[in-house]
């Protein structure tokens, strides 16, 4: 279980609890944060689940393919750019913060 | 002792008799009373548990560890006993590799193929495609009647494969017609004998993939299979050669049938929309979009297959362990609970996008982005081109009859001359 904070373009502030396993894609569309569509599924064929990490959280580096899709998508890649359809909720992300690119 | 049905009574209704596998006359009509009236039904001509509700289809989708995906490519008649010898005789050792595999294997080759198969790699063809499209367009300025299948939407995706695969010195209609007859192996209902000619140009299709990739090995190339190998190092661990075999087999047939129908029904839909094709004309902008609406409304990959590895209720039926599961794609693109009107066609539909046509989660389809660029670029084209094309009046086209794919063997139209090219 990990509390997560989604922070929209618009700078609004949207917190849920996520359980084990379920990423922070699915999440997202659950909880209805404006600008994570999800559009694939969680198969990295789109970037509709770009975030910035901006907590200090060990989230890990993108994969090669993730790598791709975030050099391809619309919103400007950071160094804390992720896919959230990669980001599984556990215990040691508890308070994470992402911010949702604004739309390209 | 007599043997109690466990099905339900909503999955033994009886307008589900109504179901038609492989005719699809009438099939909307059917799956929108089913959505309300058994969402969940047993078909016994084929032995799949049906699911037509968009929410249900989805949710399969997304719960890999209840529905495996082994059973995507079974072929719905079982091979003669003839035939399986023959293969075996003969090398094929064709195994699953991407859709037809579960995890953890599907995820580690997926890993790899996904390093080639991308939206930013095929981005980077986007100008060949372009300009490919615009070879064949260029072909048909000066004509009038054509047949838009014959000299355009069948030929031109098995050459785009080409370029992925980089593939140029082979007839593309070869590969079409090898493609089809693995579709129909699959999909269809072939007879006795048409399951063994199919089975041995499909060998010969197999022995083709493998000099592929053994040329490769000797001359490295800036294409999928030369990356397949790159990755693979010498490591099986990461990539067996067999498999890297499987992956340029099935890329070679994958999206084939599903391509060119998308394009021939992308464009009589729209033919029979004149007002939409008129505002592509307008604002060729608003091309993406009337893609996405021609994949809900006429979705060209009609069914998707699962199995269920454990008892799985969906709409209040119980699916047992082990059963056969058929997702009506088709049907969850019509929902009337995600869709309203859903059976009309409206370019300007906010949600169209959110279709399950290349379906959803770990399996999604990973030519879909290449399929839609397609899709759009021969709209552009078209639109461009022939901006007073039309359906000739009067055809009855003859559809593929297969439980999955759909589309129009042929499809007349009159270009217009107004060419302004």
């Amino acid at each position: 279980m990990a509390e997560v904070t989604w922070i929209s373009a618009d700078g609004e502030r949207i917190t849920a609890e996520v359980g084990d396993g379920v990423t922070l894609m699915e999440a997202a569309v659950a909880n209805g944060v404006p600008g994570i569509v999800g559009e694939c599924g969680g198969g990295m064929m789109c970037a509709t689940c770009h975030v910035y990490v901006v907590s200090d959280h060990p989230t890990g580096e993108p994969g090669p393919i993730e790598a791709d899709l975030l050099d391809f998508g619309d919103a400007p890649r950071r160094d804390c750019s992720r896919l959230s359809c990669q980001i599984s909720a556990r215990s040691e992300l508890d308070g994470i913060t992402v911010e949702v690119p604004p739309a390209g | 002792m007599a043997v109690v049905d466990q099905r339900p009574t909503a999955a033994r209704c009886p307008m589900t008799s109504g179901f038609k596998p492989f005719d699809q006359d009438g099939t909307y009509e059917f799956f929108s009373l089913a959505r309300h009236e058994a969402p969940v039904f047993y078909n016994e001509e084929t032995d799949y548990w049906v699911v037509t509700r968009r929410q249900d289809v989805l949710s399969v989708f997304k719960d890999p560890a209840r529905f495996s995906a082994a059973n995507v490519l079974d072929p719905l008649e079982a091979h003669p006993e003839e035939l399986t010898r023959f293969l075996a005789d003969n090398g094929f050792t064709v195994e699953p590799v991407q859709s037809n595999t579960d995890r953890p294997k599907h995820s580690r080759i997926r890993q790899c193929a996904g390093q080639f198969l991308n939206p930013k790699r095929y981005r980077d063809y986007e100008p060949r495609i372009r300009a490919l499209v615009q070879e064949y367009v260029n072909g048909l300025r000066g004509k009038d009647e054509v047949d838009i299948v014959a000299e355009l939407t069948h030929e031109m995706p098995a050459r785009v494969v080409f370029m992925l695969l980089g593939v140029d010195d082979v007839d593309p209609l070869l590969i079409k017609r090898w493609a089809l007859n693995r579709a129909t192996m699959i999909w269809g209902k072939p007879t006795r004998q048409e399951m063994i000619d199919a089975g041995h140009e499909l060998n010969d299709f197999f022995h083709f993939c493998k000099g592929i990739v053994e040329d490769r090995k000797r001359a490295p190339r800036d294409d999928y299979p030369s990356r397949l190998l790159e990755l693979r190092g010498d490591d099986d661990s990461v990539l067996t050669e067999n498999e890297i075999v499987c992956l340029v087999f099935a890329l070679l047939l994958a999206g084939h049938e599903a391509v060119t129908n998308g394009l021939t029904i992308s464009i009589l839909t729209l033919l029979e929309h004149r007002e939409a094709w008129e505002e592509l004309v307008a604002d060729p902008a608003l091309i993406p979009r009337a893609v996405e609406e021609v994949l809900r409304h006429s979705t060209p990959v009609l069914t998707w297959r699962r199995k269920a590895l454990e008892d799985v209720e969906l709409s209040g039926v119980t699916i047992p362990a082990g059963s056969k599961v058929l997702l009506s794609l088709a049907s969850a693109n019509h929902d009337e609970d995600r869709y309203a009107r859903p059976s009309d066609f409206d370019i300007h539909r906010v949600n169209a996008r959110d279709h399950l046509s290349f379906g959803y989660g770990i399996h999604v389809c990973m030519g879909a982005p290449l399929a839609r660029a397609e899709m759009r670029i021969v709209l552009e084209e078209l639109v461009d081109a022939f901006p007073g094309m039309e359906l000739v009046e009067g055809q009855q086209p003859e559809w593929t009859r297969t439980m999955a794919h759909r589309g129009p063997q042929s499809l007349k139209v009159r270009l217009g001359g107004s060419d302004h090219g």
